[in-house]
């Protein structure tokens, strides 16, 4: 199993609609909430099987932000967002790379 | 931090006072927007990174207050400011210092901090299979460490097939005044299991999802109080439960338990893989059943063969934390309730597990020291 080990030194919200993250290699990761709604990584907006996005990015509106975030065991984050979505589980692996 | 003069300092009539008026505040924030946050990729203005600007005859100062102390692009970051305002200058002095948001204290999950915010440590004792002594490690490592001098729970997390109340005997557990379940205490080592809430040999019948439930309960709505080691003594597998702790627990560490043969390592491989995929850092390798000390001859018999936990502590590179021997007086302290380590500290196996346990707290120093800055139980509320 080749995943990096990855953590989170913070986390934390830069402005209206950044999410940052600094990662324990030393980056530092600006990532756009709508962008991550869009990209849901859950069984409803991602097919599990073929891995085809169920979801359609148009229907997600600019306006959607998280409500809250928190911490899933130390390998992942979870977003509520304010469209009532909250079952995406966004792995550090799948983050970094976004 | 610093006192940087420009390195332009050609003396030169100021162009902006004269013709234009004094220099404004605009000015200089439209030219610091042409310096990037190279990790951000977004101006330093408009990151509100620029504090405190003042502008005089003879000077500009002001702050760049970056996200942390330690940003490797800090001097890179300065040096940009002082080349775009280069120009703008007039021969004033140019005075940067750089500084940092303090850390906010960090936020903890609200759902776990009634029962898990005074555990410092919470360490899963895991192998893939069935059988091979994990909830007598898990007892026998608690009272080890309790002896050792911390404080100590178990939360036994196997629902099907619970043994911790076994080999404990613990009460059965009373609530506090927030309904929260007060763990019952067994010579000073707090325990919590299914085995509690179930008439004795009954069987638990419950599908995956409400066993899901009692863990997150059983993580969430116990008041475990103030904890050094909060020991989990995992089932067998890599299934719904094991995820579901990994989920919800902020989990320190693991350690893998195994006994010496391939038929247990299998298994035991894949939890570790498990525990690499959900980030959890493996401490090292308990074997069980290692060998056997003959009472006649005191010769240790090594029964199997190869030594799994060696290979194991090879092909990971995870440390041995112990050698557990077959020991009678493990097998029968287990099934009396009456733990070994505590029972019978001088016994074989009480010795190893003791020696095991001290290894495990070494090693976990090691890696909390190693691992200060990382967070693990953060909670955002977004505005």
């Amino acid at each position: 199993m080749a995943t990096e080990n990855l953590q989170i030194y913070d986390i934390k919200q830069e402005d209206e609609r950044t999410l940052t993250i600094k990662w324990n290699s030393g980056r530092t990761q600006a990532l756009d909430v709508v962008t991550l709604r869009k990209k849901c990584p859950c069984a409803a907006c991602l097919d599990e099987l073929t891995r085809k996005p169920i979801l359609d990015p148009h229907s997600i509106p600019d306006s959607v932000r998280p409500l809250e975030i928190n911490a899933i065991g130390r390998y992942a984050i979870g977003i509520k967002f304010n469209d009532g979505h909250a079952t995406g589980i966004y792995t550090y692996d799948f983050l970094s790379k976004l | 931090m610093g006192l940087f003069t420009s390195s332009r300092d050609k003396v030169k009539a100021s162009p902006i006072k004269g013709q234009d008026g004094p220099l404004q505040e605009s000015t200089i924030l439209n030219a610091l927007k042409a310096v990037q946050d190279p990790d951000l990729h977004k101006d330093i203005v408009t990151l509100g990174f620029i504090k405190n600007l003042k502008i005089s005859e003879s000077l500009i100062a002001f702050e760049v207050n970056l996200t942390t102390p330690a940003c490797p692009m800090k001097e890179r970051i300065k040096n940009d400011c002082l080349s775009v305002l280069g120009d703008l200058a007039g021969g004033r002095k140019i005075e940067i210092t750089m500084t940092a948001e303090n850390p906010e204290k960090r936020p903890i999950n609200a759902q776990l901090e009634a029962s898990l915010g005074r555990v410092k440590n919470i360490i899963a004792v895991a192998s893939g299979k069935g059988g091979v002594g994990k909830s007598t490690t898990t007892t026998n490592l608690a009272y080890a460490l309790n002896a050792l001098g911390a404080k100590v729970g178990i939360l036994d997390a196997d629902i099907y097939g619970p043994s911790i109340p076994l080999m404990t005997r613990p009460d059965a557990p009373n609530h506090n005044a927030n309904n929260m379940l007060l763990p019952p205490e067994v010579d000073g080592v707090k325990i919590i299991s299914m085995g509690l809430f179930t008439e004795k040999g009954k069987a638990t019948i419950l599908r995956g999802p409400m066993a899901g439930n009692v863990i997150r309960q059983f993580l969430m709505q116990v008041a475990w109080g103030e904890l050094d080691y909060l020991l989990i003594d995992y089932p067998p597998g890599t299934g719904d439960i094991q995820l579901t702790i990994s989920q919800t627990a902020p989990l320190s560490a693991a350690i893998m338990v195994t006994t010496p043969q391939e038929m247990s390592l299998i298994d035991v491989r894949k939890a570790v893989q498990m525990f690499e995929t959900l980030k959890v850092p493996l401490l090292g390798v308990v074997e069980t059943m290692s060998y056997f000390v003959c009472d006649g001859c005191e010769k240790k018999h090594f029964i199997f063969k190869s030594s799994g936990g060696e290979k194991l502590s090879q092909e990971f590179g995870l440390p041995i934390l112990g050698r557990i021997p077959l020991d009678q007086s493990l097998v029968v302290a287990s099934d009396e309730g009456k733990p070994a380590v505590k029972h019978q500290p001088n016994a074989s196996g009480s010795l190893a597990y003791i020696e095991c346990a001290a290894q495990m707290a070494s090693q976990l120093s090691i890696l909390n020291n190693k691992d200060q800055q990382a967070m693990h139980n953060f909670h955002i509320t977004w505005k």
